[in-house]
């Protein structure tokens, strides 16, 4: 009798979850391991050739990709910047955001804006204000220094890119940050100030390592979202990755070899290579913190 | 109760599956009427109507036979190969010359030799070099819809300013008319930085870029022409229209960023659209270089998809269009040149000032580079880029160092 209501209970579960199993199977595992099998195989998309069995020939054209490689590179160069510039105006904003200034609501609230709204309309936006003739130069023209073309020459499109994310991505990392600063009890700071400790003191001793946990979270988020970035570089510097490809990003990267020269094989393999750099410079993450965070 | 519940959820479900799947095969219906697809890529509104008026004269013809156009927006080449992927792809499309070996290699083009032969339509009529692309092991896949070619305009008022009264003719006179045409707000020329613009100067040096059947990619005398023309932009006397913060060529001359631009036959009814006067800019042939004239075609044919389920239809369609029936539109309509040579000469008759064009075409090269064309141009344009805003100063090393890199 027992073993019948456990089936049973077996079987709602297993109704219930049914549509979420198949959407995973279709969507996610099946795509997965499909990927991996092309990036072992010498895959055309037109005609009716069937795929060959190339082995490793697909991974070791990637990595001998001088393009490739340079976008592992720019792709670095990008989450370097970005990572430690983005959580340090987040954590700064949650701070002042949290309870010490009039009207924190509405600040609240205008940070957060940019966050959710699409990356393809902030990239179109900052296109006209980095123009030749666009905002920023005008303004730049009026303080003395000489105008550039920001998004069109070599060495400022990347960080002109990391000015365009750090704005657009801040706020998430400021609310993640104020969840967390909320969880931290105000009587610490009240000890504190009865013992005579500056608002700085307060910061480096009292709130950053009790945030220790959500600062480890928003590094390891935000470097994933870092390395796997597609849509900024994509819209402003095209399938070609800018002015000498130094806006090429591995995921762009991966888009132009998949549906710009049609080579699935090199594509998938350039993916699972990607894949392993986040993989591994997740770890190295989870090393430097220690292993007690729970996130 | 509760098993009862399981089962009703079990049933509602498989229920619901099963209703999907009717539904799904309900659409298929059979019609008496053959319906024909054809892909063409977006273009402007002035255009389009030209294949909307051919396809209703070809509606008048073939009355049991439809006609809907298939327009694919963003990028067509992209688009087309994931329709032929899914097999989905229309009946007859667009097919640009420069991937067109790519398709056809791989085995998705229906050749048309047979058809031709069937339908009494013979390769002659058209202009020769335009069928060059779609030959590919000696059979025919695809017949020119039109063409265009590269030519110079030029702001008259401008050029009045400067004292100039005539376009520029020798390369000299280019190098000293932008010289003199570049101002603090104006650039004396733009143009793309790009294969397609800069290879007439390689050829107006007595050089290569393509021997017929090949890539040359280091012919000295092309390398010498193709610097000339660079070095126009490390000058300062060209720009592309991005360092101008224009969308494209078209932008940069309408709104007087730039006095000349080397650009194709589009041009002209883009700056009807943008409302400009006629009589305000000129068009002129390319200045001839040491070795004479150049300058690029472009051509685009019409082809027909392996899977078509209508071919006898699909080809009597292709015949029109590229025929005295559907080419007398193209002819009225100015956009374009058409690709039968009876067609041409009454095209230079209807535009007279836009007779450079045709004059082009006497001395043009195809955009076309074989099998490998996409990476061709890759290698080239990277080059330039370099070239021009980076440090490497050796074309030559730059681009075979860039062939070694991208071609094996």
């Amino acid at each position: 009798m027992r073993n019948r209501t456990k089936a049973q209970e077996y079987l709602t579960a297993f109704v219930m979850l049914l549509p979420y199993i198949l959407s995973f199977c279709v969507f996610f595992a099946y795509p997965l391991v499909k990927a991996f099998v092309i990036s072992f195989q010498n895959f055309s998309f037109l005609g009716d050739a069937p795929p060959k069995f190339v082995g490793l020939a697909n991974y070791k054209e990637a990595l001998t990709n001088k393009m490739f490689l340079d976008s592992i590179l720019n792709t670095l160069y990008y989450s370097v910047l970005v990572v430690p510039t983005q959580l340090i105006i987040a954590l700064i904003l949650a701070v002042i955001v949290n309870d010490k200034v009039k009207f924190k609501e509405f600040f609240r609230t205008t940070y957060y804006l940019p966050t959710v709204t699409s990356p393809v309309a902030v990239s179109i936006i900052f296109l006209f204000l980095y123009k030749t003739d666009g905002l920023v130069n005008q303004i730049l023209r009026h303080i003395g220094i000489t105008p550039r073309n920001w998004f069109n020459e070599p060495s400022f499109v990347m960080p002109a890119i990391v000015s365009v994310a750090v704005w657009g991505s801040v706020g998430f990392y400021m609310v993640t940050f104020l969840s967390g600063l909320s969880t931290i009890p105000d009587q610490l700071y009240e000890a504190a100030e009865v013992e005579g400790a500056g608002e700085l003191t307060k910061l480096i001793k009292i709130t950053v390592p009790l945030l220790k946990p959500m600062i480890f979270f928003n590094t390891v988020v935000s470097f994933i979202s870092t390395l796997q970035m597609f849509d900024l570089s994509y819209i402003i510097g095209g399938s070609d990755g800018g002015p000498m490809g130094k806006a090429m990003t591995m995921v762009v990267m991966i888009y132009r070899t998949a549906f710009k020269e049609f080579n699935m094989g090199v594509a998938s393999a350039m993916a699972f290579v990607v894949f392993g750099i986040i993989f591994l410079l997740t770890l190295i993450q989870r090393k430097l913190f220690g292993e007690e965070m729970s996130y | 109760m509760k098993k009862f519940l399981t089962i009703l959820l079990t049933l509602i479900f498989l229920l619901s599956l099963i209703a999907g799947m009717g539904a799904a095969q309900k659409g298929v219906f059979a019609t008496s009427k053959i319906t024909l697809k054809l892909g063409a890529w977006a273009s402007s509104p002035a255009e389009k109507k030209i294949v909307q008026n051919q396809i209703a004269a070809f509606k008048k013809l073939y009355p049991n036979v439809d006609v809907k156009i298939t327009e694919i927006v963003g990028d067509y080449n992209q688009k087309m190969q994931l329709l032929m992927a899914s097999k989905t792809e229309p009946d007859i499309f667009y097919m640009d010359s420069m991937p067109a070996w790519q398709y056809i290699a791989k085995g998705v083009l229906e050749p048309l030799d047979s058809w031709m032969k069937k339908y009494n339509v013979k390769t002659i009529g058209y202009e020769s070099s335009l069928l060059q692309p779609f030959i590919y092991k000696g059979k025919v896949y695809g017949l020119p819809k039109d063409y265009n070619t590269l030519v110079l305009f030029y702001n008259k008022e401008m050029f009045k300013q400067a004292g100039l009264t005539r376009p520029p003719r020798t390369w000299q006179e280019l190098k000293d008319y932008a010289k003199k045409l570049t101002t603090g707000k104006v650039v004396g020329l733009t143009m793309n930085l790009e294969l397609a613009r800069i290879q007439p100067f390689a050829y107006q040096n007595g050089g290569k870029v393509f021997d017929g059947t090949k890539p040359v990619f280091t012919d000295p005398k092309a390398l010498e022409g193709l610097k000339f023309a660079l070095d126009l932009f490390k000058e300062g006397i060209c720009k592309t229209p991005k360092d101008l913060g224009a969308g494209w060529v078209g932008d940069a001359f309408a709104d007087k960023k730039a006095a000349m631009t080397i650009e194709g036959g589009w041009m002209i009814p883009f700056l009807n659209d943008r409302k400009i006067p006629k009589d305000s800019y000129g068009i002129a042939e390319l200045p001839a270089g040491p070795a004479g004239k150049s300058t690029m075609a472009f051509t685009v044919a019409y082809v027909m998809s392996k899977n078509s389920k209508h071919k006898p239809e699909a080809f009597k369609l292709i015949r029109f269009l590229t025929g005295e029936g559907g080419q007398k539109y193209v002819v009225e309509a100015g956009l374009a040149l058409p690709s039968l040579k009876s067609a041409g000469v009454n095209f230079a008759k209807t535009y007279p000032e836009r007779k450079a064009l045709v004059d082009g075409a006497k001395y043009a090269q195809v955009y076309f580079y074989g099998l490998d064309g996409t990476k061709v141009v890759d290698v080239f344009n990277k080059a330039f880029e370099d070239y021009v805003i980076g440090k490497k100063y050796d074309l030559k090393k730059n681009i075979e160092e860039r062939v070694k890199q991208i071609m094996k």
